[in-house]
């Protein structure tokens, strides 16, 4: 492993990973509910997230599943249960912090006018100190991680290009890249693919496992195309009405279980790429 | 509708719009554009001088004021700002500041710190601070921040977050309506030294005082010779930063 890399670091390149299996569990959630005025938005939410897993979040819309997220994410306070990456309380993490839970959003969150590789080193700012991101001087080391992070998405080729000059599926790769230079314990995916096309959508969905697997960091993803969701995950959880309806390995998964998560539908609503929830600037044209 | 009559009749009396004056009125200055060839030469390095001295007021007051809009329109942008009890008194500040002329402020300062240049320096840059600011505001509260949101999750502390994810979108059109202002300022800054607050408007003043015409008209020419330069070296500068 290259010598520059932080001692701990369990991201690129593949399959090298220094870290033994830790018997915590990387994402810990304990009977989180959340209420909006009488409306029970999560009811006693359960469920662990071990290292090397990746966990497909299904539900149909208004299930909870992106309340849930921002419960992880520590965006909001559960209003009873508790969520712990690696041993951590979310709801204490502040500031630099955060830095070990990693977000992937639907709509990649990228700064348009600048580089693929200073988008990446923005996965930086919560190890460095602040003069480096004010100035976006970071040392040799920090811009060599950017490197093998893009490389890992295999867009290392884009390095240097302004982040609204590429196609979706490669911004996407690039906020992939930013997540791993935060160096997580666990990569939280707000519908990753929903703005993609199925080519990039298959692509990321390979990459993210990829990432999972060989690279040790925990990924839950939220997704709406249920072949996706058997193909590339290891466990599946399922939400209805905030309530949690299913939670068994991806193998398990059959027409009764959706049946269970999506109410009398049969299968998944259509891709919802067709709306997507925020207009994006940045997204390809 | 007799509502906007009435509010046109009672204008057009309190404007004092006299069109038999203006008829009396044009042959006089016929007159004078007359007199205004050949221009005065001898005195152009004066005038350059003073020239000069108007576009630099101009440039350092609109600077001063820019980079005083910076931090201060971060506080007036609802969405951004880290003390929202701050926004109301602080857009409260700057309309006050937008709503003084250039101009006015100049007349006070040039009792406060003398005759001269400075005054007008102040002047530009009270003025300029309030527009930009606001400007630059509306133009915050209008940005995307997703990329903000998720450059925070990235352990970003908030003043680095901005920085790093609004800055470099915003940047562009604040430089380019930087410069925008210095081209204003300097065509609004011609008309300063009439108070006494430096710059080629003082001579301007010193010739009509005077009844010299072709003075005047030479001062006249070199401005708009000198505003019309700037000006397309300005717009140039802003294609190239957008």
């Amino acid at each position: 492993m290259s010598s520059f890399l932080a001692p701990g670091t369990r991201v690129c390149p593949a399959g090298l990973d220094p870290e033994p299996p830790r018997s915590v569990p990387r994402l810990s959630v304990r009977a989180v509910g959340k209420f909006f005025g009488m409306h029970e938005a999560l009811h006693a939410i359960t469920f662990d997230v071990r290292e090397r897993e990746l966990v497909a979040l299904l539900g149909p819309s208004g299930a909870g599943k992106t309340t849930l997220f921002r419960c992880i994410t520590g965006l909001l306070k559960p209003d009873t249960g508790a969520v712990h990456v690696a041993g951590l309380d979310v709801g204490q993490l502040r500031g630099r912090q955060r830095r070990h839970i990693a977000v992937v959003f639907q709509q990649f969150n990228l700064v348009s006018r600048l580089s693929a590789i200073d988008n990446v080193l923005a996965g930086r700012l919560g190890h460095v100190s602040a003069w480096r991101g004010w100035s976006r001087q970071f040392s040799p080391a920090d811009r060599l991680l950017a490197l093998e992070c893009l490389d890992r998405v295999g867009v290392l080729a884009l390095a240097r290009q302004r982040a609204d000059t590429l196609s979706g599926g490669q911004q996407q790769r690039v906020a992939i890249a930013r997540a791993l230079a935060q160096q997580p314990d666990i990569i939280i995916a707000d519908e990753p693919i929903a703005s993609l096309d199925p080519n990039s959508s298959a692509e990321i969905m390979e990459l993210l496992r990829g990432i999972c697997h060989a690279d040790g960091v925990s990924v839950v993803c939220s997704l709406h195309q249920l072949h996706l969701a058997t193909a590339y995950a290891d466990r599946l959880i399922g939400l209805a009405n905030g309530k949690l309806v299913a939670d068994l390995p991806a193998s398990r998964f059959d027409d009764a279980v959706a049946a269970q998560v999506y109410g009398g539908e049969r299968e998944a609503p259509t891709p919802p790429s067709a709306s997507p929830r925020h207009p994006s600037p940045g997204s390809p044209r | 509708m007799t509502a906007v009559l009435a509010f046109y009749a009672a204008s057009w009396v309190l404007a004092g719009v006299d069109l038999e004056k203006l008829a009396t009125g044009l042959p006089k200055l016929w007159y004078w554009i007359a007199q205004a060839w050949p221009p005065k030469w001898d005195e152009m390095p004066l005038f350059l001088l003073r020239m000069a001295e108007t576009v630099a007021m101009a440039a350092i007051g609109t600077t001063v004021a820019v980079v005083l809009a910076l931090p201060m329109s971060l506080l007036a942008s609802r969405n951004i700002t880290p003390f929202p009890r701050l926004y109301v008194p602080v857009r409260w500040f700057l309309n006050a500041l937008r709503g003084v002329d250039s101009f006015v402020f100049a007349l006070l300062f040039v009792a406060a710190v003398g005759l001269g240049p400075f005054a007008g320096v102040i002047g530009i840059a009270l003025h300029t601070w309030g527009s930009a600011a606001k400007f630059f505001a509306d133009h915050l509260e209008n940005v995307n921040l997703a990329p903000l949101e998720a450059v925070r999750t990235s352990g970003a502390g908030r003043f680095t977050a901005i920085l790093y994810a609004i800055v470099p979108d915003v940047l562009p059109v604040f430089a380019s309506t930087g410069l925008f202002w210095w081209e204003f300022n300097i065509r609004a800054s011609t008309v300063l030294g009439v108070v006494g607050a430096g710059g080629i408007g003082q001579e301007l003043k010193n010739s009509m005082d005077l009844l010299d015409f072709s003075r005047l008209f030479t001062i006249i020419a070199l401005i708009l010779v000198v505003v019309t330069a700037l000006d397309q070296l300005s717009s140039w500068l802003r294609r190239k930063l957008v």
